[in-house]
């Protein structure tokens, strides 16, 4: 017998066919067809028992309730809360995205300190010594006053709790950024004395006549708004939109009118001359206006005569006529300030003119008109503690008046008068307009310390980042603001432990004042937050706790309401867009690019149009007629005095010839890939103007050129 | 066969080797072929069988030993721990605080089992880390309210008279899929006897077309 | 009991009149089905979007012009005759795509898609994505998703499912409950509830009692003219895309504007006029 071939065959052919018999065939390619689909890196979410929780959103001033659903504790997604007063069920994109920013990629995961211009990870203790011994060299140099603090809103006790941190310091620099609620108080206090604000019934209003309000596009409390508009037809309510660009909410509105940009203030104005000539004010509310109504009149009549104004703001003088007289003759009538969401850069005397509407027709304090409501006054905080350095502090004057001020006083001088900065849950050196100049501010304070759960452009800026929880991680009290007929707090609660190494922001500055010692220590008695929250918001704390919020003020309020004129009564100037070039660019507030702080989400950027941003490109909007040898979808150059950038073009219908449009909030240059590096910052594009009588940043338009790349 | 393909086709190869294949008395390597193919045929068809499930699976012990017997006695019948929770969906392995209900921190009986579960789970706070047999994969929606509830069925029907388990078997794992090895069943031949031996999609279909007239649509049972 | 007897067809009705476009409902989906996202979205065909938003225009010049979003999640297609062939159904060669009778809702099973993309050419609404990539979540993100969807592998296709997880859902509740039958507000889909707008209503458009019922007002019988459609609304104001295609797709939508309704189909120059004012959108000649 010898080994041949076939033999060596016979083995072969006995191998397959033995293994062909047994399961191994069947099996393995069963198991094969299997593996395919359950690659290891397909991440299979564990199940477990599905529970609810309750929460209060607090990304934007819309300030919705939420339910978080959980899987065994877990977050999976967030809705909104049903019988809520403020949203009733209704959720925003960036609230259902709200789980994209606990893990987004750019939250601070443990303090930072920037050495040689790198961030480098320090301990909390390390972070708060920092912090403490620079402010300490401030009480030693009998200098306090050198300390600043930006926050992101006003309203709330942890903005209260950096107020009351300052005011025990012996700063009067505490500024917020320019939101819709601060240019409401702003103009309530003008109008009608201090610590008043503005709320809108526009629930019940049957004649809203909105002044670029994006009442669908973000203005106020979006959800609330939107959920008005889309009751509005079955209630049959009108709305008037007047603004350059056909927005959303114009798109909707039974009546859209264009008008040019930045005129907003002398139509609103043409509109009370009509009102004041034609008689069609209320008489009997007419007897609370005091400062100068008559001055203000003879004003009205003199400067802003028909023609003038429909000249100016490019409206028909008939138009202006006949809107004029609808709203006055309308049961209920509102008009609304605040062009697209209403922050940012305004126009004080824009506001003035279009509350000073709701004025003549005395719809005010009524259903369905304006509400001129106290300020909410629910949180107690003790008087500071103020020793001697404090009170030398105190009686500094204040540095400006707004941020913006701010940035120019500190860019102006050689030294600057800041020598240590606090910012928190706010984007400066993004949101105002020409953020360089804000950089270089920036660079002019020896120390900046951020108080932020995101690496953003000022968290960049800084020297010691303090990272804070995110609205799903700790508990706070939300105030509803920007608008709202009824005053409702609510309590956001931790739905999660927090992610990374944060803490809560009150816990920051309780902390920072405990280690500061002295009058500061001694103004700050509680051992956290928590602790804290409790004490100055104990008139309501039974109910929040209990059901979730609490409705400080739904009905209109009571008494009669003053109105001063004397501040319109001198005609203060409008700010119009500076520069000399043909077109005015505009900021276009979409709904899907949420607000400044913080960044978008990835899903928020996701349902972006591909006319907004293809790749990194940056899309204008301009009108075909205006366009000349433009191409819809071509490169092009636009410049304006503060700088020049190449876009694509989008020709739209919807904006007037002349306007050039870009969304606003794109451009991030963060350390989150989905998000950053795509578009242009329009703020970068726009000079900064202050208003007299205001002090505060009214540049909402530039005038600009476009050119074929 | 003529000389000159003899000749090339024997060209490269050994003289010798080629004239016995020519010779017909001498076809010793066809039977030694027969004889390498028996021989390689049963090595491959029984390692197939025998060896082959030893390999494609891993065993892993449970965390520790879990009487069933005992538990039926002293809690009750199935539902007293894998229950259905009140909006529907199934509890599966009880987790840490269902156990407490009736243990503490001190062990109940005198078990190593027990006292490994006071010890490293209880005193330690963690959940036991229970593999288990009948954990479908993730494109699987099974509904126990379903069958349970609507349908009436036995958990005895797919899950087997485990009530009657003394002893926790080894948990085996498909290296492949990464399956429980019930999925495809004990038997690797797909054999079934029992109506829970095995929990392959075509073990439902059978079961709802004798059950309802029809195998279901995709949606039913997957997401 | 083990199934309903008695056949559902879930559908809804979106009105474009209230849609404000806020994209809402796309995000909804996004969260509630685990779609995934990477760093550029801004190539809209490989952009998975279950539920996208699309922005129409009367194309009027300034300032006439008017502009309307549609959101689109998948049609749900009954087929011609409404006999359960959707076009993608029809095509598949794996089964991987079933029309659910019981239902109404045209499955997706990514285990079982080998990605030949026939359903994809064969979709007249662009409603279902390919998946070209794996899905990568920033670290530690993918905490967030939810066990109730799958996660899909690179090499498949998805599509809205109609939340059909939150069906499952409902009905092991109604099972417990004891009344086997899944009540309106128990299912409803994740676009739907978040919608601020209550611009969408789902429900079942074979159940007189759903809303979505009393706003189609779904005629039972197949249309006189094009026996292929069946359900076509009877409410003036409601149409449905590319109608007379026959796949009678399960989402309605509803406008007061006539050039809205008119952007619902290709239509020859008169034909329009001609047909406008049966029911609303066109009949089927």
């Amino acid at each position: 017998m010898k080994v041949d071939r076939r033999s060596f065959l016979g083995l072969g052919i006995g191998a397959v066919a033995g293994i062909a018999v047994s399961p191994v065939g069947a099996k393995l390619t069963d198991d094969f067809s299997i593996w395919t689909q359950n690659w290891p890196w397909t991440p299979v979410p564990p199940d477990g028992e599905i529970s609810y929780d309750r929460s209060v959103c607090n990304l934007c001033p819309g300030t919705c309730g939420i339910t978080v659903r959980k899987i065994d504790g877990r977050p999976v997604k967030i809705e909104g809360l049903n019988t809520y007063p403020v949203n009733d069920g209704g959720v925003c994109l960036h609230g259902i995205a709200g789980l994209q920013y606990l893990y987004d990629p750019s939250r601070i995961k443990t303090p930072l300190k920037k050495v040689n211009q790198r961030f480098v990870p320090i301990s909390w203790d390390e972070a708060l010594a920092m912090v403490t011994a620079r402010l300490k060299q401030l009480q030693e140099d009998q200098n306090p006053e050198a300390l600043a603090c930006i926050t992101g809103s006003a309203q709330g006790s942890v903005p209260g709790l950096f107020r009351h941190f300052m005011a025990a310091f012996g700063s009067s620099n505490c500024l917020a950024m320019p939101d819709l609620e601060s240019w409401l108080v702003l103009t309530a206090t003008t109008l009608h004395g201090p610590k008043r604000t503005l709320g809108f019934d526009i629930d019940h209003s049957d004649y809203i006549l909105s002044f670029g309000a994006g009442l669908i596009d973000g203005w106020g409390s979006p959800v609330a708004c939107i959920q008005a508009m889309a009751g509005r037809k079955q209630r049959e309510a009108v709305l008037v939109q007047i603004e350059p660009r056909l927005s959303n909410t114009a798109a909707g509105a039974d009546k859209w009118i264009p008008v040019n940009p930045g005129t907003e203030a002398d139509l609103a104005m043409g509109m009370c001359g009509v009102l004041l000539k034609e008689n069609l004010f209320d008489p009997k509310f007419a007897q609370g206006f005091t400062g100068g109504f008559m001055r203000f009149n003879a004003m009205v009549q003199k400067e802003y005569p028909l023609d003038k104004v429909a000249e100016v703001t490019g409206v028909s003088a008939a138009d202006i006529q006949k809107t004029a007289t609808a709203f006055a003759q309308a049961k209920m009538p509102v008009a609304l300030p605040g062009k697209g969401r209403g922050e940012g850069a305004q126009s004080l005397k824009e506001f003035a003119a279009i509350h000073t509407l709701n004025c003549l027709t005395g719809n005010i304090n009524k259903k369905g008109g304006a509400f001129v409501k106290p300020l909410p006054d629910y949180l107690s905080f003790p008087d500071p503690v103020l020793d001697d350095v404090a009170q030398k502090g105190e009686a500094a004057e204040p540095l400006a008046a707004s941020v913006q001020e701010l940035v120019a006083r500190i860019d102006q001088s050689d030294k600057s008068p800041v020598e240590v900065l606090f910012v928190y849950n706010a984007n400066p050196c993004f949101s105002l307009n020409d953020p360089s100049r804000v950089a270089t501010a920036f660079e002019k304070i020896p120390f900046k310390v951020c108080v932020s759960p995101f690496m953003d452009e000022t968290a960049m800026a800084s020297d010691v980042i303090l990272p804070v929880s995110t609205f799903l991680e700790q508990m706070e009290d939300v105030p509803s603001k920007a608008g709202l007929a009824a005053s409702v707090v609510g309590l956001a609660r931790p739905m999660v432990k927090p992610v990374f190494d944060t803490r809560s922001p009150g816990d920051v500055v309780i902390a920072v004042a405990g280690a500061l010692g002295g009058g500061v220590a001694q103004s700050f008695p509680w051992d956290n937050y928590e602790d804290c929250l409790k004490q100055v918001a104990a008139q309501i704390w039974n109910p929040l706790t209990r059901k979730g919020h609490v409705i400080v003020s739904g009905r209109p309020p009571a008494g009669s309401v003053e109105t001063d004129f004397s501040f319109l009564a001198e005609n203060p100037d409008t700010v119009k867009p500076s520069g000399d070039q043909e077109f005015t660019l505009i900021p276009i507030d979409n709904f899907r690019v949420p607000p400044t702080v913080p960044a978008p989400s990835p899903f928020a950027i996701k349902t972006v149009s591909d006319r907004i941003i293809k790749g990194t490109d940056m899309f204008v909007e301009i009108n075909p007629q205006s366009a000349n040898h433009l191409k819809d979808g071509g490169f092009a150059t636009l410049t304006t005095p503060a700088g020049s950038v190449r876009v694509r073009v989008h020709f739209n219908d919807g904006i007037m010839p002349g306007v050039i449009g870009m969304v606003k909030g794109l451009g991030h240059r963060l350390n989150n890939r989905y998000v950053s590096g795509k578009g242009v910052n329009i703020n970068a594009l726009i000079s900064p103007t202050i208003e007299p009588g205001s002090g505060m940043d009214a540049a909402f338009g530039i005038r600009a050129g476009i050119s074929k790349a | 066969m003529s000389e000159i393909e003899n000749k090339t086709e024997h060209g490269s190869m050994d003289g010798a080797t080629a004239a016995t294949a020519e010779d017909p008395k001498n076809d010793t390597g066809l039977g030694l072929g027969v004889i390498f193919f028996i021989v390689a045929f049963l090595i491959c068809f029984l390692s197939g069988w025998l060896l082959f499930p030893k390999l494609l699976y891993s065993k892993h012990e449970q965390p520790f030993n879990f009487d069933h017997v005992l538990h039926v006695e002293e809690a009750g019948d199935c539902e007293s721990c894998h229950y259905l929770r009140d909006d529907g969906t199934f509890s599966g392995i009880p987790e840490m605080a269902s156990c407490l209900d009736c243990h503490t921190d001190e062990p109940m009986g005198e078990t190593k089992d027990e006292a490994i579960f006071a010890s490293e789970y209880v005193a330690k706070e963690r959940e036991v880390p229970w593999f288990v047999y009948a954990r479908q994969p993730d494109c699987v929606f099974f509904s126990h309210a379903a069958h349970i509830e609507a349908a009436g069925m036995d958990c005895k029907t797919c899950h087997g008279p485990i009530d009657e388990t003394r002893t926790s078997r080894p948990y085996e794992e498909n290296r492949l899929t990464g399956y429980s090895r019930d999925i495809w069943g004990k038997n690797i031949w797909g054999i079934k006897k029992n109506s829970w031996d095995s929990m392959k999609m075509d073990d439902c279909a059978v079961c709802h077309v004798e059950e309802t007239g029809h195998k279901g649509y995709c949606f039913q049972c997957h997401n | 009991m083990i199934h309903d007897k008695k056949a559902h067809k879930y559908g809804m009705v979106i009105d474009l009149d209230k849609c404000t476009g806020c994209g809402t409902c796309a995000v909804s989906c996004m969260s509630e089905n685990n779609v995934p996202f990477k760093e550029d979205e801004s190539d809209k065909k490989d952009s998975i979007t279950w539920m996208r938003v699309y922005r129409l225009t009367n194309g009027r010049p300034f300032p006439d012009t008017e502009v309307v979003y549609m959101p689109r999640p998948c049609q749900h297609c009954g087929g011609k005759g409404d006999h359960g062939h959707s076009p993608c159904v029809s095509v598949c060669p794996a089964t991987a795509t079933d029309y659910g009778y019981d239902t109404g809702i045209v499955s997706q099973i990514y285990t079982r898609c080998f990605g030949c993309r026939y359903c994809m050419a064969a979709c007249p609404y662009h409603a279902r994505y390919f998946n070209w990539w794996d899905p990568v979540w920033p670290e530690g993100m993918e905490k967030y998703l939810s066990p109730n969807v799958s996660p899909r592998m690179r090499g498949v296709v998805e599509k809205c499912s109609f939340c059909y997880h939150r069906y499952q859902l409902a009905r092991e509740k109604a099972y417990v409950n004891g009344s086997g039958e899944v009540p309106e507000e128990d299912y409803q889909t994740a676009c739907t509830t978040a919608c601020p707008a209550g611009a969408i209503v789902f429900g079942d458009l074979n159940n007189p009692s759903h809303k979505v019922h009393q706003i189609v007002k779904p005629d039972p019988h197949p249309d006189r003219l094009n026996p292929d459609v069946v359900g076509k609304s009877r409410n003036p104001k409601v149409f449905r895309l590319l109608e007379r295609l026959g796949t009678n797709p399960k989402v309605y939508y509803m406008s007061e504007r006539e050039w809205v309704r008119k952007m619902g189909d290709h239509y020859l120059d008169g034909e329009w006029d001609k047909v406008k004012n049966v029911y609303g959108s066109a009949s089927h000649e």
